[in-house]
């Protein structure tokens, strides 16, 4: 056996994951992780798997995508090798937060992801959204982002304002543990 | 991943709410300073203070930083030096003071506690000593604060201390007569005073606290009456059980950044934490108020009838929530009704809607006591000394801190203004029940200590 990674991106409706897991049960693959996420219409996974062997991956990738069209479900599949070993693996980091609220505006993201980019920081968790409504036309994005830890926070953190200054929002960083400290009674 | 409510709500506490942790504040023990030979004593503590204290401020900016929580204060706290000073004479207490200022100055805290005494069942000559040099004490230096335990539960009332006390205040108003008498807001007499309060002017590091400790006071009165507004809107159907539980609720989320900011601060400095004070304490600027929570209550002001009811809620809330947020709990932990200090008690003091006997009444269900209140320059001593043994008393007999931090204003009477400047704030002086009390303040003695101290 040998690790694939394989992607669905396409219109969500209940029956995607059984088509998905039941094909890839067909083909006599084990699914290791998934992960999975929904955007208004749009439904996107990400499927670890075990393959066998002898299914080649382009013939798996041709495979499922026959197998998806035949049980009439719309997706478009992308299948890589996967070799187990992330970005974070590599490197110690610490979780913090990032937000950045204003006048929503072209230019946000692409922005404040120049920043992140620049210092290596990888960001785990997006989310944008429009808290005061669509009408009310301020933005609010959240990065969840891994930190290297030999970063200077007081750089990044100088950047990520000048860039926000830039864009007329603030921004505001903090480590992720204020959050689930102030919010959350953790499990024992 | 986070959800939205969770970011949004941290930010706005942050942002609009004025959520920051009000101090941290580090107890060094100067028990081991102690010295007959005063260059001894003093070269012990500027060492000791030094060497603990060093990284004190830079520490607790980094983790504020880390966290995008401010640490507003960093302050020290001390021994009281009635004891590691028992054999001064008052000349060399004002020299001990003054090591004691220019050490914080030098660790760059804003203020040091526990310049004070113990002296609920006697006065040992190094507690007079040090009484009788607070005048000038408080005079000649600017950060150290004074503390003096007049009363307990357990000991009764020192009626002989709380007769020099008035007398005390009195002199230490006139030394300060050029700053609006403002030595005195660096005074607290008390009742049953908690020997590790990160607050001033009340701190002091007890008898049996360790060697040097952490000690966190959060705060946080903006984001518990925007709490309040935001419930009252949602919901015009709340009753007073909901609102308790939105109190509750938001206390426990104050407490959560003293406790992680504090530990964090103890961690990093290898020190051990000590507790988190969770006490709502404001400040003059506009949004960080205890009183405006009186009025997200439905009162007119606080001052009103309701009042007492409304403070014994909200101070029970607190403590509810808070306890759990916290491993270890001390201090005052309950609301502040500091006048001066919180622009809508000021505001509600100076156009009379808020007495001194409502403050009073107040405080037998609030944290400290009568707190920051500018008094006519005239009131005589045993005026004074008797509105302590008042706050004693509802101390002693109900198990609880009491404290008094007045200031009689010289030159200065009802209506007029005095400003202190800073967290200290201003205020318009309130007037003081009529009455004689000289008779009873000259008998002095021991009030005894109530029936229910009788415990073993």
């Amino acid at each position: 056996m040998y690790k694939v990674v394989v992607s669905f991106l396409g219109r969500d409706c209940p029956g995607i994951v059984h088509a998905v897991s039941s094909l890839m049960n067909e083909l006599d693959c084990n699914i290791d992780e998934v992960s999975q996420t929904i955007l208004h219409s749009e439904f996107a996974a990400i499927v670890i798997a075990d393959v066998p062997d002898a299914l080649q991956i382009d013939t798996l990738h041709a495979k499922l995508e026959a197998g998806l069209e035949q049980r009439k479900v719309d997706l478009n599949v992308t299948a890589r090798l996967f070799d187990g070993s992330g970005w974070g693996d590599t490197i110690a980091t610490e979780p913090y937060v990032v937000t950045v609220d204003g006048p929503d505006r072209p230019g946000l993201i692409a922005g404040v992801t120049g920043v992140f980019s620049r210092h290596n920081v990888n960001i785990e968790n997006l989310k944008a959204l429009m808290p005061g409504g669509k009408d009310d036309g301020n933005a609010l994005i959240v990065y969840e982002v891994a930190v290297p830890l030999t970063k200077d926070i007081a750089d990044l953190r100088a950047e990520l304002r000048e860039e926000a200054d830039k864009l007329a929002v603030r921004v505001s960083m903090q480590h992720r543990d204020i959050f689930e400290a102030v919010h959350r009674v953790q499990p024992v | 991943m986070l959800t939205d409510r969770e970011v949004l709500s941290t930010l706005a506490m942050l942002r609009n709410e004025h959520l920051d942790v009000r101090t941290v504040t580090l107890g060094v023990s100067l028990f081991d300073c102690a010295s007959d030979n005063f260059d001894t004593f003093a070269d012990k503590v500027r060492a000791k203070i030094g060497k603990y204290a060093e990284k004190l401020v830079a520490t607790c900016d980094e983790v504020g930083d880390k966290y995008g929580i401010p640490v507003v204060n960093k302050r020290i706290s001390v021994s009281p030096m009635g004891v590691v000073c028992a054999s001064f004479t008052s000349d060399q207490m004002v020299k001990a003071c003054k090591v004691l200022d220019d050490a914080a100055k030098a660790a760059g805290v804003n203020f040091l506690g526990g310049f004070g005494a113990l002296v609920e069942k006697g006065m040992t000559r190094g507690d007079r000593a040090l009484i009788d040099s607070l005048p000038e004490a408080l005079a000649v230096t600017d950060c150290v604060c004074s503390s003096i335990n007049v009363a307990s539960s357990r000991s009764g009332i020192n009626m002989d201390a709380v007769a020099l006390m008035g007398e005390t205040i009195k002199s230490i108003a006139n030394r300060t007569a050029d700053r609006g008498g403002l030595g005195c807001a660096k005074l607290v007499v008390f009742a049953n005073i908690p020997q590790d309060v990160p607050f001033m002017a009340g701190a002091y590091l007890g008898v049996g606290e360790p060697e040097v400790v952490i000690n966190v006071g959060v705060s946080g009165p903006g984001v518990v009456k925007k709490a309040i507004d935001r419930a009252m809107e949602r919901n015009p159907n709340r009753t007073l059980s909901d609102i308790a539980e939105v109190i509750k609720r938001t206390a426990f989320k104050v407490t959560r950044v003293g406790e992680i900011i504090g530990t964090e601060v103890a961690a990093r400095l290898g020190l051990p934490f000590g507790v988190a004070d969770l006490s709502l304490a404001p400040t003059p600027e506009v949004g960080d108020s205890v009183g405006e929570i009186f009025q997200s209550m439905g009162l007119s002001s606080i001052g009103a009838p309701g009042s007492t009811a409304v403070l014994a809620m909200l101070n029970d809330a607190v403590k509810k929530g808070g306890a759990f947020a916290s491993s270890h709990v001390g201090g005052l932990s309950g609301a502040f009704i500091p006048v001066s200090e919180d622009s809508s008690i000021a505001a509600a003091a100076a156009c009379g809607a808020l007495t001194l006997e409502k403050l009073e009444a107040m405080t037998s269900v609030c944290s400290v006591g009568l707190d920051m209140v500018a008094i006519p320059g005239d009131t005589s001593a045993a005026t004074i000394s008797a509105i302590i043994a008042d706050e004693m008393a509802i101390g002693m007999i109900n198990s609880k801190t009491t404290a008094v931090r007045i200031i009689p204003v010289p030159g200065k009477g009802v209506g007029e203004l005095v400003s202190f400047g800073g967290l200290l704030g201003e205020a318009r002086i309130m007037p003081v029940p009529g009455g004689n009390a000289e008779n009873f303040i000259r008998l002095g003695g021991r009030i005894p200590a109530p029936i229910h101290s009788l415990k073993n």
